[in-house]
């Protein structure tokens, strides 16, 4: 059920409990989190805190933790899936699911006991209604009645099994009618995987009904919608809505001209790159005081050689004392970067932490590595695109474009997590787009394949939507892999909280490929 | 010379640095007692033949043994008190089960006076703070916040908490607790206190 009152039905229910917070591994999830953990910090509310990447680590965390806790928090994982199926917990155990990824099941919307959403319902969920979806059992199956009434006249009884029989074979056929609109009403609800409102800002949120916001948190906000920005998750209409919402909340959060050791200011012109130019190999700071007041110029300059049109966009910056600027889409790359850089364990939750600690003030010489482990990033990708485009790796396969990264391309180890792989595929996507002649590709949606694993064999697929203005930036992918899959066997994993996303054998890739040709034409 | 010993025994705990408590001598101690004997043995029989003989250059002779027993007196008794502080000091480091190998450097009289000194500090704090009783040896300085945000470095496995449940450590894993239910943890090296 959708949780009305946040602060009374989720945050007075946890307060004298102890909770056990999952984060999935996502730069809007870890900011969700902080903020979270400074509010039960500030209440002594006790936690644990356990990072989760995948369904599978999901459910092992949770049969290991089931024991000890009756109240769940899921940031950022959980709500379009039937978590009870899942899970299989006890009854008293709560869930309390706050989650930016939509559809949500119907089976969390409708269980009033266990499921709670932390979920704004002014988002355009589009939820079907109950008795759609449900219907109670109703026992039917009456011919005990017939059996025992041998002594009437045959004739009434024949008379009444007849009606008898009309009934059932009626309801019946209702039945399976209402089954098979049940079918078609799931089946449109289900068919895209889109993103709602940050998870950030909703924590944000909460925080601020109950007086207990800082900057700090206003800033986590920020972060966490920018992120949402960044990897394409959001249309640019629900951006620049939240911007103005998180607007008014700096205003009030920073006056101008006030004398702060932090302050957050609305920088109007942030300019984003389609094909990176070229990297400023200095740091921002140090540059010439005039080349930097000429950047702007410079910048405009090229981008009308390159026919790019307006790309400024409204974003935030914040001063820490006097020495360190940043920009929040410079944090959230920073971020991602921490959190998937390739590294020398098995487990991820070594750069989660580190990625979790970076958010922190205190931490800025973590920001600062993840920054410059992001600057790699960004040129390793620029120049991946560079060449694919170049070799001319993008392909159609007729309904959609298909690229595949061989192994044994440069950096490749930096494209075999999630959100790389779709950063890079988006940025594909787009340059692919601006340099083809073909204008039917244009419309098209891109798989994106690339090696994660040499000795398990697999490799990482995403599918990103086609490239438009108007997108809405909802995704068919997820349930198209899943059919492809089972139509052919292949041996893929669909772990990833983002249904778009999956690991597939690479020995199975042709086979399914061509099956989600088929599918989709 | 007299009293050498004695002064051994002294100078081997003011070399022990603090709060250290090393092994009881008893040797030393029972070579200071046989000298103190010897002594005041030699001291008697001298006594008695001066009261009976009267010869008085005896005297000074008595007079410097006595002195010798004195100063062995004074540093055998230093050197027991100063012990017994110690190990008062480390009923509030330790706590109230001391380690093994500390245990064996105390003689059988300081492990009574220890066990001793347990009880009556344990009657006090039951006496303050109302019903529970005020654990006073937790929190020698004022602590900044009741809870810690700590990591787990270390698989540790199950850790009990206040009221019976318990808390899963595994590697990597951030918890809110309270925060002298994590010191010993910390000591350990399995958490770490994270500094938001």
């Amino acid at each position: 059920m959708f949780v009305s009152d946040f602060r009374k039905e989720f945050y007075e229910v946890v307060q004298n409990q102890r909770v056990l917070l999952f984060v999935a591994s996502d730069v809007d999830a870890l900011c969700a989190c902080k903020i979270l953990q400074a509010l039960f910090q500030c209440d002594h509310v006790q936690y644990t805190l356990v990072p989760v990447s995948g369904w599978q680590e999901l459910e092992t965390a949770f049969l290991e933790h089931k024991e000890q806790f009756h109240y769940f928090i899921l940031i950022n994982c959980g709500a379009n899936v039937d978590l009870l199926d899942i899970l299989q917990p006890d009854e008293d155990a709560i869930f309390f699911v706050c989650d930016t990824h939509r559809p949500v099941n119907v089976v969390n919307v409708y269980n009033d006991t266990q499921i709670k959403l932390l979920i704004k319902q002014d988002d355009d969920l589009e939820v079907p209604a109950y008795d759609d979806i449900f219907r109670d059992e109703e026992e039917g199956e009456e011919h005990s009645g017939n059996e025992s009434d041998n002594g009437s006249e045959p004739s009434v009884k024949r008379t009444r099994l007849e009606e008898e029989i009309v009934a059932q074979t009626m309801k019946r056929r209702q039945r399976r009618e209402w089954e098979a609109r049940r079918r078609d009403i799931l089946f449109d609800y289900e068919q895209y995987e889109y993103h709602g409102t940050s998870s950030a800002m909703v924590m944000f949120d909460l925080a601020w009904m109950m007086s207990k916001d800082l900057n700090d948190m206003l800033w986590w906000a920020i972060v966490g919608l920018t992120d949402q920005w960044v990897q394409d998750k959001i249309t640019q209409m629900k951006y620049v809505t939240d911007i103005g919402i998180l607007q008014r909340h700096v205003s009030r959060h920073n006056h101008r001209n006030e004398d702060e050791e932090n302050s957050l200011s609305v920088d109007c012109t942030r300019i984003s790159f389609d094909l990176p130019l070229k990297q400023v190999k200095q740091k921002f700071q140090s540059m010439d005081v005039s080349l930097k007041e000429n950047l702007r110029e410079m910048i405009e300059e090229s981008a009308n050689k390159f026919g790019m049109k307006d790309m400024r966009v409204q974003t935030f910056s914040i001063h820490f004392g006097f020495k360190h600027k940043f920009l929040a889409s410079d944090v959230v790359f920073a971020t991602m970067s921490l959190m998937e850089s390739p590294e020398k364990d098995g487990s991820g939750t070594d750069n989660f932490i580190q990625a979790l600690d970076s958010l922190s003030r205190s931490n800025l010489d973590k920001l600062y590595h993840g920054l410059e482990l992001a600057k790699k990033q960004l040129r390793a990708t620029q120049q991946t695109i560079a060449s694919c485009l170049c070799t001319n790796l993008v392909i159609s396969q007729g309904p959609f474009l298909y690229c595949s990264l061989m192994e044994g391309t440069p950096d490749i180890v930096l494209f075999s997590k999630p959100a790389s792989l779709s950063l890079l595929s988006r940025h594909l996507l787009k340059s692919f787009v601006c340099s083809t002649k073909n204008r039917r590709c244009k419309l098209l949606p891109l798989v994106m394949a690339a090696p994660l694993s040499v000795e398990q064999g697999t490799v990482t697929v995403v599918g990103i939507p086609p490239e438009t203005d108007s997108s809405d930036r909802k995704n068919f992918f997820g349930r198209a892999f899943e059919k492809a899959a089972e139509g052919t066997n292949s041996r893929t994993l669909h772990n990833h909280f983002d249904l778009s996303v999956i690991e597939l054998k690479a020995e199975d890739r042709s086979k399914f490929l061509d099956a989600l040709v088929s599918l989709l034409s | 010379m007299f009293c050498e010993k004695a002064m051994e025994l002294v100078r081997e705990l003011h070399r022990a640095p603090e709060g250290q408590l090393p092994a009881f001598n008893e040797d030393g101690l029972r070579q200071v007692l046989e000298e103190m004997k010897a002594l005041y043995e030699q001291n008697q029989s001298d006594v008695n033949e001066v009261k009976s003989g009267g010869q008085s250059d005896l005297i000074p002779t008595i007079k410097f043994r006595h002195c010798s027993l004195l100063r062995n007196r004074r540093c055998t008794v230093a050197y027991l008190y100063d012990r017994l502080l110690r190990i008062r000091a480390l009923r509030w480091e330790y706590g109230s089960i001391l380690p093994n190998a500390l245990r064996f450097h105390m003689s059988a009289e300081e492990m009574e006076w220890f066990n001793h000194y347990k009880k009556s500090l344990a009657t006090y704090m039951r006496s303050l703070g109302g019903d529970g009783g005020l654990d006073i040896t937790q929190d020698m300085k004022p602590p900044k916040s009741l809870y810690i945000e700590v990591r787990c470095l270390k698989d540790y496995g199950e850790f009990e908490v206040d009221d019976g449940t318990s808390v899963l450590l595994k590697k990597n894993s951030q918890h809110f607790l309270p925060r002298w239910k994590c010191e010993q943890l910390v000591r350990q090296g399995i958490l770490e206190h994270v500094l938001s």
